[in-house]
């Protein structure tokens, strides 16, 4: 376990784990408000 | 069939929803800009969803799990490496920054104003054969996984009829609200994709454990673990060392996903529909690690899998190194998750093939049709070719890629015309762009010795002994390097202005 590539190994998969954890609330919350202000613009484009 | 009632409930949810989603964004399509490129109205976090779900794909899960049951978790450096492209192109703005400022559609579009339209053509031509080649294995690798994660029949044709009525809801969406409906579906994907995802990677670490994972993984590959023998072939952790990829591969994979991250079209029209070249930057830097994840935690899985079946007597009957995953998920998921992760795959299938669908039916558009075009097309008429050119990929994929049963050597084949698709357009994208020397001559030859190269590798191999063929990595770096060649040369012999001045300014 003290190997520097299992050190980095398990780094990398346990904080892609937590990152895509935080992504997914992260992204989600920001990226639902995007796509309604992207809707809003399109319709009054539309206009 | 492994599946309850709930995890049928979870699934039907999930298609509704999304089919619900993307029909409805039809309503704000008023022209070609709005269906290709989402009148460029994207912001950062919606392309960050987009752009993670596009590429992450059901076919790219089963070949990074096939990495990490064949190379332990080293398998994952190539999206260390991936990343570190992300970032760096992310960072300096190195090809996306120019790209997205041209105001262009593809990537062929900004060669039209650098070298001409014979360029556009030949070079869209090679952009469309490659992409579309290259996305004829997804259904079959989408389907198999499905398959074994359900326990389908597999004597039945249970895989040809699942995979054309996904791919018949994909193409629904698609046609009717292009990239908007892409956006909004790959939002949908990449919520219920991470959650399978995360739920997957906390299993498969609680099911074997963190440190027995890590030491048997050890044990696989110095075959000493007691009736296992050496079912690990390369070193598990060490990227580096002889039996894995060692440094020449990695030198070359560094190269190779710069020109990934700057030139494959489905990427780039995630750049393209940015807001600005400033939104595209942080989007490839902020979405850089996710790259990570998508190698190293289905690679993760891979490994799992190589442990659980090297200790559990040896892989099953009729399990290969590319089917272990899903079959050792199979016996982990317990009901009700079973559902969410395959969801999950669902959503990776879907949003890969949407957005795969519509980049490709946009080149043929944009870049080898509307130039052969001599009136202007009214609004609709554009939108339906677009929607027709959708709609006729979507069949052709249909019988090339799952109907059809491709011959052995087409793995083969398609890796050599993605080299070709990369290495000239990726040459032509960067000499284009950053050497004013660079003209039409040199473009034709970098197109024309991009192509050659490959197709001289792919014939020796064919003709070759095994011992004497040419290396993936030497074969790829040579294309790159014949095609750079091409353009150096060529452009030297006809020295004389670009083909239009101009235009030349203000990229």
């Amino acid at each position: 376990m003290n190997d520097p590539f299992v050190i980095f190994w398990t780094v990398m998969i346990l904080t892609s784990v937590v990152w895509y954890g935080f992504l997914l609330f992260y992204v989600g919350a920001k990226g639902a408000r995007e796509i309604k202000q992207m809707t809003k613009t399109l319709e009054s484009r539309s206009r | 069939m492994n599946l309850s009632p709930l995890d049928w409930l979870i699934i039907i949810v999930y298609l509704a929803g999304c089919m619900a989603a993307g029909i409805w964004m039809r309503r704000f399509v008023r022209g070609v800009e709005d269906f290709t490129v989402a009148g460029r109205e994207m912001d950062v976090n919606l392309g960050i969803a987009s752009l993670a779900a596009t590429e992450l794909g059901v076919v790219t899960i089963m070949y990074t799990a096939q990495l990490g049951f064949e190379k332990g978790f080293a398998g994952a450096t190539i999206g260390v490496i991936m990343a570190l492209a992300m970032y760096l192109v992310g960072r300096t703005g190195f090809v996306i920054q120019p790209l997205r400022a041209a105001g262009v559609m593809t990537v062929p579009e900004l060669f039209e104003k650098r070298f001409g339209k014979g360029v556009r053509w030949l070079a869209g031509l090679f952009v469309v054969l490659g992409g579309v080649l290259n996305m004829g294995i997804f259904l079959r690798l989408g389907g198999e996984f499905i398959m074994h994660l359900t326990g389908l029949p597999k004597d039945s044709h249970a895989l040809e009829w699942v995979m054309t009525g996904l791919l018949g809801l994909v193409l629904l969406y698609t046609v009717m609200g292009g990239m908007l409906s892409v956006l909004v579906t790959d939002y949908l994907q990449f919520i219920v994709m991470g959650l399978g995802i995360v739920i997957t990677s906390i299993l498969v670490i609680s099911d074997i454990g963190w440190t027995t994972l890590v030491q048997k993984l050890w044990l696989c590959w110095d075959g000493t673990g007691a009736g296992v023998g050496q079912t690990l072939k390369a070193h598990p952790f060490n990227p580096l060392h002889e039996s894995n990829f060692g440094w020449f591969y990695l030198g070359w994979m560094l190269i190779f996903q710069i020109a990934v991250v700057t030139t494959w079209q489905t990427q780039v029209s995630r750049v393209l529909s940015s807001k600005d070249e400033h939104t595209a930057k942080r989007m490839y830097r902020r979405t850089a690690f996710y790259f990570v994840g998508r190698f190293a935690l289905p690679g993760l899985w891979g490994a799992a899998a190589l442990v659980h079946f090297s200790f559990a007597g040896g892989l099953p009957e009729g399990i290969d190194s590319l089917t272990a995953m899903p079959a050792y998920l199979a016996t982990i998921l317990p009901i009700g998750l079973i559902g969410i992760v395959l969801a999950g795959m669902l959503a990776a299938e879907m949003s890969t093939d949407s957005g795969y669908l519509l980049t490709w039916a946009t080149v043929i558009y944009n870049d080898l049709i509307t130039p052969c075009v001599k009136k202007p097309l009214t609004t609709r008429a554009k939108l339906m070719i677009t929607r027709s050119l959708v709609l006729g990929i979507g069949v052709f994929l249909l019988f090339y890629g799952l109907w059809y049963e491709m011959p052995g050597n087409a793995w083969d084949y398609l890796a050599v015309t993605g080299n070709i698709y990369l290495a000239s357009v990726f040459t032509l994208l960067v000499a284009g762009l950053y050497w004013r020397g660079a003209n039409a001559s040199g473009a034709y030859a970098a197109l024309v010795l991009g192509a050659v190269g490959p197709i001289t590798f792919l014939v020796v191999n064919l003709v070759a002994a095994k011992e004497k063929q040419i290396a993936p990595e030497v074969a790829g770096a040579s294309s790159f390097g014949l095609a750079f060649a091409g353009m150096i040369i060529g452009s030297a012999i006809a020295r004389r202005p670009p083909a239009n001045p101009a235009n030349e300014a203000s990229i």
